[in-house]
């Protein structure tokens, strides 16, 4: 990873997301716009930053990717187009255009951006990409599998340099349909007693990732390795997740294995976390299940930027390579009175905690039993 | 093929194409789930279903194989299923909302709902490259399979299509050389070394695997569909149908919406 870029609820770049969790901030806010006014919950967490776009996930995610690009020093055409690719995950895409074009009865300007693959495509040609592009779909885990998808590329040999991510938008769709599982609350406490749902959230981050030779060559600074990638299904439920969490610890030993790493090896998580009952009572299972009670330091940022979907896992990924870099974890914002049940987790909350972070995992969870796992270390 | 290529080729042991869905085929346990699924799902079934059966790992008990997965490429997903929920929110208001169509709003309901009736706790990915789809899930599969991350991937693609998938593609002026269509093929792909360690005939491999993107097809909307993600795979099937023994061909696709795949299949017996 030579770059990342961020638009997020707590920042827009890298530099502001970052300062914003380490002070334990959070952006979850009552929705001031007159289509949220029958959603109930209707708090969520919004990017700060609007031109009217109608793709709005589109267009941040090209915010992102043009910070990546800055950070990574990647000046035009210092990539061979053909061995440029981009792998963005969504799970919304231009839903909001789709929302207008329900309710109008008729065609609405953006039409052609609806599809999921829209955003990647609009990313893969703003920067002329003739390399492999691909939208990654495993629901809320569609960030974390973007960054394997480029690893993977770039070891098989498809590509030197892929931007890799997420982007999703906050739209009524989203909102009444998990307003309607009953998985939504007012606000989101990752792990802690008293939660009792997700608070939704919007945002894109995109990293460079490259391989270590074309990062050598080119004389690039690298601000973290991909060592390893896994993923695994649930098959269990198609919303709930595996309460044994065994889904989640195979997609987490299937990346700690690539990476030949053992469990004791890995000095920070940055675990999915939604604040729903189920979830982080799963993710507690899965954690103790590899690592042990007490074994690694983990968080959460969604009690901060909520929960961003298909960016979730590039955002945390993005998370990872600052910690690596600092040093410091940020506390779980929302956290105050750990859940029984979470115990056995060493969350870290408060306040941020140093961290001697050579080797970091990511993990996300998503509908449909999907599960991945990407573990991150120090140049 | 050399002992070195022989190791790390990827090879075909079952295969499946259907165009409308086919439940009658399946297990109970499978054909009971499909009913209850979206149209996409039954498409997915249909030929995933069939092609384990071929490849011999139709298991439908027991725990979670963790070494066996599915990499599913679709062009559009899920949007049928968004049309019809966002029809009741238009409707009814919030309160109308319809959790069990939202839980299949996600483009991966198909491989969840799969991996659920054939126990398969390996990778399960979905993704999406217009009608390049399936062929870019192909190559995914082969990746994850050279990676170790699995021992069994069934890859492929799947579509439904409906008059809510038309009056999408005509409001957007999206002009499409091949119709949007509806269908699902899929492979069972393993390494030469698992298929030929569990003693499985084999008679194709697959070589090699490109993605790419032109960034200049501006002769089509942005995103405009061209046919649907079973498209490439299918012609895969057709490849393997025609290729005498030491023959092989190359598959390629190019979807308006500026994805390109190309596969080389090779029949080996």
């Amino acid at each position: 990873m030579t770059g990342c870029g961020v638009q997020s609820p707590v920042g827009l770049g890298v530099s502001e997301f970052w300062e914003a969790l380490v002070a334990g901030k959070s952006a979850l806010r009552p929705i001031a716009h007159a289509w949220a006014d029958d959603l109930v919950p209707n708090v969520a967490a919004q990017v700060p930053w609007d031109d009217g776009d109608d793709d709005r996930a589109g267009a941040l995610a090209l915010r992102a990717a043009d910070e990546a690009i800055r950070d990574a020093g990647l000046a035009p055409g210092r990539v061979a187009a053909e061995r440029l690719g981009v792998a963005l995950g969504t799970t919304l895409g231009g839903m909001s255009i789709f929302e207008a074009w329900q309710v109008a009865g008729h065609a609405v300007p953006g039409l052609d951006h609806v599809p999921y693959y829209a955003p990647a495509v609009r990313l893969a040609r703003r920067h002329r990409v003739r390399g492999p592009v691909a939208t990654p779909q495993l629901a809320c885990a569609s960030g974390t599998h973007a960054v394997a998808m480029a690893a993977s590329w770039i070891r098989a040999g498809h590509a030197d340099v892929v931007l890799a991510g997420g982007t999703d938008l906050l739209c009524r769709f989203v909102i009444a349909g998990f307003n309607g599982l009953r998985a939504t609350s007012d606000v989101a406490r990752p792990f802690d007693a008293r939660r009792k749902g997700l608070v939704l959230g919007e945002g894109a981050a995109v990293l460079v990732v490259e391989s270590e030779a074309h990062a050598r060559a080119r004389g690039a600074r690298v601000l973290a390795r991909v060592t390893g990638v896994g993923a695994a299904a649930d098959a269990v439920h198609m919303t709930a997740p595996d309460r044994e969490g065994a889904g989640a610890a195979r997609a987490i030993r299937a990346a700690l294995a690539e990476a030949g790493r053992t469990p004791a090896c890995v000095d920070f998580v940055s675990a999915h976390g939604t604040g729903t009952p189920y979830n982080d009572a799963m993710e507690a299972t899965a954690l103790v299940r590899v690592f042990g009670p007490g074994g690694v330091p983990v968080n959460s940022i969604k009690g901060a930027v909520g929960h961003t979907l298909g960016a979730a896992g590039a955002l945390e990924a993005v998370l990872c390579v600052r910690v690596i870099q600092s040093g410091v974890a940020p506390p779980t914002a929302g956290l105050d009175e750990v859940d029984p049940a979470c115990a056995e987790l060493d969350l870290v909350h408060g306040a941020a905690r140093c961290v001697s972070a050579q080797t970091v995992l990511s993990t996300s969870s998503g509908f449909a039993g999907a599960n991945a796992a990407i573990v991150l270390e120090a140049p | 093929m050399s002992t070195a290529d022989e190791a790390s080729a990827v090879v075909v042991t079952g295969y499946a194409a259907v165009h409308a869905p086919a439940l009658e085929m399946l297990p109970e346990a499978a054909r009971s789930r499909a009913a209850r699924s979206e149209r996409i799902t039954q498409l997915a079934f249909s030929a995933v279903g069939p092609a384990l059966a071929m490849a011999g790992l139709a298991t439908t008990d027991g725990e979670p194989r963790a070494r066996v997965g599915i990499v599913v490429g679709t062009a559009f997903g899920c949007l049928l299923t968004n049309a019809a929920f966002e029809r009741r929110l238009v409707q009814g208001g919030a309160a109308a909302a319809s959790p069990r169509l939202f839980a299949a709003t996600v483009s991966n309901a198909a491989a969840g709902e799969v991996s659920i009736v054939y126990r398969m706790g390996g990778p399960a990915i979905t993704l999406t490259a217009g009608s390049a789809a399936g062929l870019v899930a192909i190559g995914h599969a082969i990746d994850l399979l050279h990676a170790d991350q699995a021992d069994v991937l069934v890859a492929g693609g799947v579509d439904a299509a409906d008059t809510a998938l038309e009056e999408w593609l005509a409001g957007g002026g999206m002009r499409s050389a091949v119709p949007p269509g509806e269908g699902a093929a899929m492979l069972v792909l393993e390494r030469a070394t698992h298929a030929r360690a569990r003693a499985w005939p084999v008679q194709t491999l697959i070589h090699t695997c490109r993605a790419g993107f032109d960034p200049d097809d501006e002769a089509a909307a942005l995103a405009a569909p061209s046919g649907f993600a079973a498209a490439g795979p299918m012609a895969v099937l057709a490849a393997m149908a025609r290729l005498v023994p030491r023959a092989q061909e190359t598959v390629t696709l190019a979807c308006p919406s500026g994805h390109r795949a190309s596969v080389v299949v090779e029949r080996v017996a």
